[in-house]
C-alpha cells in the first residue's frame, strides 16, 4: 500500500488565487475528510489531484509515481492516475445502464468481458445494488445513484478513492443513513480516501483525519477529536462546533492560560493568543459547555434569560447582558430571570 | 491518435475550407483577365471598371434602400408580434408559432415566384380584384412592392430574437404597469419592448444585413422594372461582356464582402450585449401571459392578416397555378384544371435528376454536414486554449458571403485546383458549398446542444481511465445524439431550401430545385416552375411537419 502526498499546491482560476500552497498526505488505509467553508478552495484541491485542474506550484504523487511536478514539468492526465472520484451530482452516464456505468473503467483497463461481469457483480452485491444493474440511472433514487456512483469509482481498485461531497445531495435523514453506510464500507474493504465536505459532522462521523481548509490555506489538520476540543486558531475553533463569541479586554497572559476581562468582570480560559496586555481579545466557547447557575462564582457572568425556546430533545437559552448575547442548552425549561452563566476555564479559548 | 492530431488536423481543415474560396476571390480581384487566361496580369484593372460603371453605383443604392426599408418594416412588426406571441393570451398561440416561422424556411424564389403568379399583373388575385374594382390597386414591379415584401418575409426573423429575448423577462414588470393603467399595447411599447431593446437592435442589424443577401426576390420580382441590387448585378455580369468576366465579378464579390463582413462582426458583438442585458433568466420566472380582453381577436385578425399576405398569398398563388393550364383575365377555373404539368416533370431527365439530388443533398448531404460541424464542435470543446477564438471567427467568415458569392467562389476553387476538377460536375461540389455556407448556421446548432452536456459527466470519464479522444466517443457524443438528430432536421430544410449557392455550380449532374427554378424562371417555363417550387415547398413541409413532431424547435 502507498501513501499519496500533495506538497506546497498552488492553484489559480482566471485571477482568483485559490490554493496557496496546500500540504496533505493520505496513508494507506486511512481517510482524509478535507473540510472547509464555501470557497476554501476544497472542491479545487480534490480536483487538481484527480489531474482536472493544473496547480502552478507544488507537486502531486502516490508512492513513487509522480502524478504532477510543477518544477520537473511532469503532469499525468487525469485517465493515467488511476484514481476513483465520486462527483456530487455523481455525473452518471444518462445514456448507460447501471452495469455498464459500472463496467467502463474496467473496459478501458481491456479486462475481459467475463471478468468484467463478475468484477461489477461483485461490487454492486456489496453496495446492496446487484438487482439493479440493468436499470438506467434515472430509474434509480437519489441515494441509489449515489451508491453506482461509488461503485463506479471502486471497481477498478484504485489505490485512492476521491469522494466529493458524495451526501450533500441526499435529504437529511438519509444522508445520515449514507454517512454510516459509506463509513463502514471504507472500512471493511480497507480503502484509502479523502472526502472533501462542508459538514463538519460529517467529516468527524466518517474520517480518520481532517484538514481543515481557509480560503486556500490548512487552518488546522489532525484527528475529529483533537479538532473539535484543541482547536489552534480563532477559524478552526469557530468553524466547527455551535459557538459563542465573547469579545474582552486581555488582562492576563501566562501562554497556556489567558484572562479576559467584561462588564468588570475576569474570565480565564485555555490561552491561545499573542495579544499585548490590554487590548481587544476573544474568547469562544462551545454553546453545550455554557452552564446556567443561580449564584455567583469564578468564570461566572450574571445575564439575564430571556424566552427559552424548545428544540425538541433540550431547551435553548438565549441570555444577554447590554449588546452582548450568549446562547447555551438546558435539558429543563427555566424561567426568564436574572442567572449567573459560568463558562467552564477548560472550555473557554481565548485568541 | 492523439487529441492534438485530430485538432490539428479538423482546424487545418477548416482553414482551408473557409480561407481557399475567400483568397481565390481577393486574388481574382486583383486580375486583369480570369485566372486561367495566360494573359491574365495583376492590376486594378477590374476595380476601375466597376467603380466607373453607373449601373454598379445604382445596384449599390438600391441594395441600401431595400436593406433599410425592409430593416424598417420588418422590425417593428416582428417585435410586435414577438410580445404578442410570447407575453399576452392572444388565442392559438401555440399553433400559431410554426405557421409564422414558414417564411424562414421557404425558398424565397418560390416566395417571388408566387407573388408573381398571385398578385403581378395578370396574377390570380389581380384578376379577381380587377373584376370586383375595375382596375388593380397594386403594382408588383415596383421597388416599393418589392421592399415591402422582403420586409414581411423577414418579419419571422426578428420575431426568433425578440420572442427569445421576452422569454428571458419576468411579467410583473408588465403587470406592474397594467395595474398603473396602461393598456397591453402601451405595456408593450412603454415596458417590454424598450427592455428587450439590444435584441431587436441585433435583429435590425441581422435583417439589414440580410438585404445584402436577398436574391430571389430582386431577380423575379426587380426584373422586369430593371431593378438591379448587387447580387443581381453580380448574375447579370456573367452576360455582360460575353467572355467570362471573372476579375469583375470577384470585384463585386470583395465589395459585398466589404460590407457584410463588418456587418456580421456588429452582429457578434450586438449579440453579446443583448445576452448581457438579460439579467433575469432560468428558474423561477413568472410568466403569466398578459390578458388582451377586448384586443385579442384584434391582435389574432392582425397576425392572420400578415400571414395571408406572406404565405398564404404566394403559396396559394404558386399551387392554384402548377394545377392549371393558363391564367388571365376571364379564365374559369374549372375550365383550365390540369395536371400536366407534374407529368411534365417527369419529361425533363435535368428535373428528375434535380428532385432526386436535393432529396440526397438535404438526406445525405445534411448528415454529413452535421458530422462535419460536429467534429469541429468537439474539437474545440473543453479546449483550454486561444486557438478556439481563432475558430470562433473563423466559422463566422463564411457568413459574410451571400450563398450566390460562395457558390461562384467554390467554382473557381474547383477550377483552380487541378485534383479538384473532375469533383466540379458532381454533387460533392454542391454538398462542400452548401456545408461551407451554413458553416455558422450548423455550428451554433450543434453548439448549443454540446453546451448542454455537464462537465463532470466527461470528468468521470476522464477520471475512470478514458482519454480525451476515447471521452468525446463514448461519452460526448452519445449524449448529443439527439441534438445531432434535431441539428440534421434543420440543415435539411435549409439544404432543400437553398437556390443561391447552386446556381454557378449548375450543371449536369448538380442539379438541385432550387438552382433549377432560377435556370428554368429564366427560360420562361412557368407551368414548370410552379410544379417543381410546390414539389420543393411539399419536401420542406414534410420536413417541417417532421421537426415540429418531434418537438424539434426550429431556431437554433
Amino acid at each position: 500500500m502507498v501513501e499519496l502526498t500533495v506538497k506546497d499546491v498552488a492553484l489559480r482560476l482566471g485571477d482568483n488565487e485559490i490554493l496557496k500552497g496546500v500540504t496533505v498526505s493520505v496513508p494507506a488505509g486511512q481517510v482524509v475528510a478535507l473540510l472547509g467553508p464555501s470557497g476554501s478552495g476544497k472542491t479545487t484541491l480534490l480536483r487538481a489531484i484527480a489531474g482536472l485542474e493544473t496547480p502552478y506550484r507544488g507537486s502531486i504523487a502516490i508512492g513513487e509515481r509522480t502524478f504532477f511536478d510543477a518544477a520537473r514539468g511532469i503532469e499525468l492526465p487525469a485517465e493515467e492516475r488511476g484514481l476513483g472520484l465520486v462527483f456530487q451530482s455523481y455525473a452518471l452516464w444518462p445514456h448507460r445502464t447501471v452495469f455498464d456505468n459500472v463496467a467502463y473503467g474496467l473496459k478501458l483497463r481491456g479486462v475481459s468481458a467475463p471478468e468484467i461481469k463478475t468484477r461489477v457483480e461483485k461490487t454492486l452485491s456489496q453496495i446492496g445494488l446487484g438487482h439493479l444493474a440493468a436499470r438506467f440511472p434515472h430509474q434509480l433514487s437519489g441515494g441509489q445513484q449515489q451508491r453506482v456512483a461509488i461503485a463506479r469509482a471502486l471497481v477498478y481498485e484504485p489505490p485512492v478513492i476521491l469522494l466529493d461531497e458524495p451526501l450533500s445531495n441526499l435529504d437529511a435523514k438519509l444522508r445520515e443513513e449514507a454517512r454510516a453506510w459509506l463509513r463502514t464500507l471504507i472500512v471493511t474493504l480497507g480503502l484509502s480516501a479523502i472526502h472533501v465536505t462542508h459538514d463538519q459532522v460529517e467529516a468527524m462521523a466518517i474520517a480518520d483525519r481532517i484538514v481543515l481548509l481557509d480560503s486556500g490555506v490548512i487552518a488546522q489538520e489532525g484527528s475529529p477529536t483533537g479538532l473539535y476540543n484543541e482547536p489552534t486558531t480563532m477559524f478552526s475553533a469557530e468553524f466547527m462546533g455551535s459557538n459563542n463569541r465573547i469579545e474582552g479586554k486581555l488582562v492576563e497572559n501566562t501562554g497556556a492560560r489567558a484572562t479576559i476581562e467584561l462588564f468588570g468582570e475576569r474570565l480565564s480560559g485555555i490561552g491561545r493568543t499573542k495579544t499585548a496586555i490590554g487590548e481587544k481579545a476573544t474568547g469562544i466557547i462551545r454553546i453545550e459547555r455554557v452552564r446556567c447557575a443561580s449564584s455567583p462564582g469564578p468564570n461566572r457572568l450574571k445575564m439575564q434569560l430571556k424566552a427559552p425556546m424548545y428544540l425538541g430533545e433540550r431547551w435553548e437559552l438565549v441570555l444577554a447582558r447590554e449588546n452582548m448575547t450568549v446562547r447555551a442548552y438546558a435539558s429543563v425549561p427555566m424561567d426568564p430571570g436574572e442567572y449567573y452563566v459560568e463558562f467552564p476555564s477548560d472550555a473557554l479559548w481565548v485568541f | 491518435m492523439p487529441i492534438a492530431v485530430y485538432r490539428l488536423l479538423v482546424l487545418g481543415l477548416t482553414t482551408l475550407a473557409v480561407a481557399a474560396p475567400l483568397s481565390l476571390v481577393i486574388y481574382q480581384s486583383f486580375l486583369t483577365a480570369p485566372f486561367f487566361d495566360p494573359s491574365a496580369k495583376f492590376g486594378l484593372l477590374a476595380y476601375f471598371f466597376v467603380f466607373n460603371d453607373p449601373d454598379f453605383w445604382q445596384a449599390f443604392w438600391t441594395t441600401i434602400a431595400i436593406a433599410a426599408g425592409m430593416a424598417a418594416i420588418a422590425v417593428p412588426l416582428g417585435a410586435l408580434l414577438a410580445f404578442l406571441m410570447v407575453r399576452t393570451d392572444v388565442p392559438g398561440r401555440e399553433y400559431l408559432e410554426p405557421l409564422i416561422l414558414i417564411p424562414i424556411f421557404v425558398s424565397a424564389v418560390v416566395i417571388a415566384f408566387g407573388y408573381v403568379v398571385a398578385i403581378g399583373p395578370v396574377g390570380i388575385f389581380s384578376t379577381l380584384a380587377k373584376d370586383i374594382l375595375g382596375f388593380v390597386p397594386w403594382n408588383l414591379y415596383s421597388l416599393l412592392a418589392l421592399i415591402v415584401i422582403a420586409g414581411l418575409t423577414h418579419v419571422p426573423h426578428v420575431y426568433l430574437y425578440s420572442a427569445a429575448a421576452l422569454r428571458g423577462l419576468s411579467s410583473d414588470l408588465e403587470e406592474a404597469a397594467r395595474v398603473s393603467g396602461a393598456n397591453p399595447f402601451r405595456v408593450a411599447f412603454n415596458v417590454s419592448l424598450p427592455m428587450i431593446l439590444p435584441a431587436i437592435l441585433f435583429a435590425g442589424v441581422l435583417v439589414f444585413f440580410l438585404g445584402f443577401e436577398l436574391f430571389g426576390l430582386p431577380l423575379v420580382l426587380g426584373d422586369p422594372q430593371d431593378v438591379l441590387v448587387l447580387s443581381t448585378y453580380l448574375y447579370k455580369l456573367t452576360n455582360k461582356l460575353g467572355v467570362p468576366s471573372y476579375q469583375l465579378m470577384a470585384v463585386v464579390v470583395v465589395a459585398i464582402i466589404a460590407i457584410t463582413a463588418p456587418l456580421v462582426f456588429m452582429q457578434r458583438l450586438l449579440l453579446r450585449q443583448a445576452q448581457r442585458y438579460v439579467s433575469v433568466r432560468g428558474k423561477g420566472l413568472k410568466t403569466q401571459p398578459l390578458r388582451l380582453h377586448g384586443w385579442r381577436w384584434f391582435a389574432f385578425g392582425g397576425i392572420m392578416f400578415w400571414l395571408f399576405i406572406t404565405v398564404v398569398v404566394p403559396l396559394f398563388g404558386i399551387t392554384l397555378r402548377s394545377f392549371v393550364v393558363t391564367w388571365g383575365e376571364g379564365v374559369k377555373l374549372l375550365d383550365v384544371l390540369t395536371l400536366d404539368h407534374y407529368r411534365e416533370l417527369t419529361d425533363y431527365p435535368n428535373v428528375i435528376r434535380g428532385i432526386i439530388n436535393t432529396l440526397g443533398i438535404g438526406v445525405i448531404g445534411g448528415a454529413v454536414a452535421v458530422a462535419c460541424y460536429t467534429a469541429i464542435a468537439l474539437a474545440v470543446h473543453r479546449w483550454n486554449s486561444g486557438w478556439t477564438r481563432l475558430v470562433d471567427y473563423l466559422v463566422m467568415v463564411p457568413r459574410a458571403m451571400p450563398g450566390l458569392v460562395a457558390g461562384l467562389a467554390l467554382l473557381w476553387v474547383f477550377l483552380f485546383v487541378p485534383f479538384l476538377s473532375p469533383l466540379k460536375s458532381t454533387m460533392v461540389s454542391i454538398w462542400l458549398a452548401y456545408t461551407i455556407v451554413w458553416l455558422a448556421y450548423g455550428m451554433r446548432l450543434v453548439s448549443g446542444t454540446l453546451l448542454q452536456v455537464g462537465p463532470e459527466l466527461e470528468e468521470a470519464a476522464r477520471t475512470a481511465g478514458a482519454n480525451d479522444l476515447r471521452v468525446k466517443r463514448d461519452v460526448t457524443v452519445p449524449l448529443i445524439k439527439y441534438g445531432m438528430l434535431a441539428s440534421w432536421l434543420l440543415v435539411f430544410l435549409i439544404f432543400v431550401r437553398e437556390y443561391s449557392t447552386g446556381i454557378y455550380l449548375l450543371g449536369p449532374g448538380t442539379e438541385v430545385i432550387g438552382s433549377l427554378l432560377v435556370s428554368l424562371w429564366g427560360t420562361g417555363a412557368i407551368d414548370l416552375v410552379s410544379a417543381l417550387s410546390v414539389v420543393n415547398v411539399v419536401m420542406i413541409g414534410v420536413g417541417l411537419a417532421v421537426a415540429v413532431r418531434l418537438g424539434v424547435r426550429l431556431h437554433g
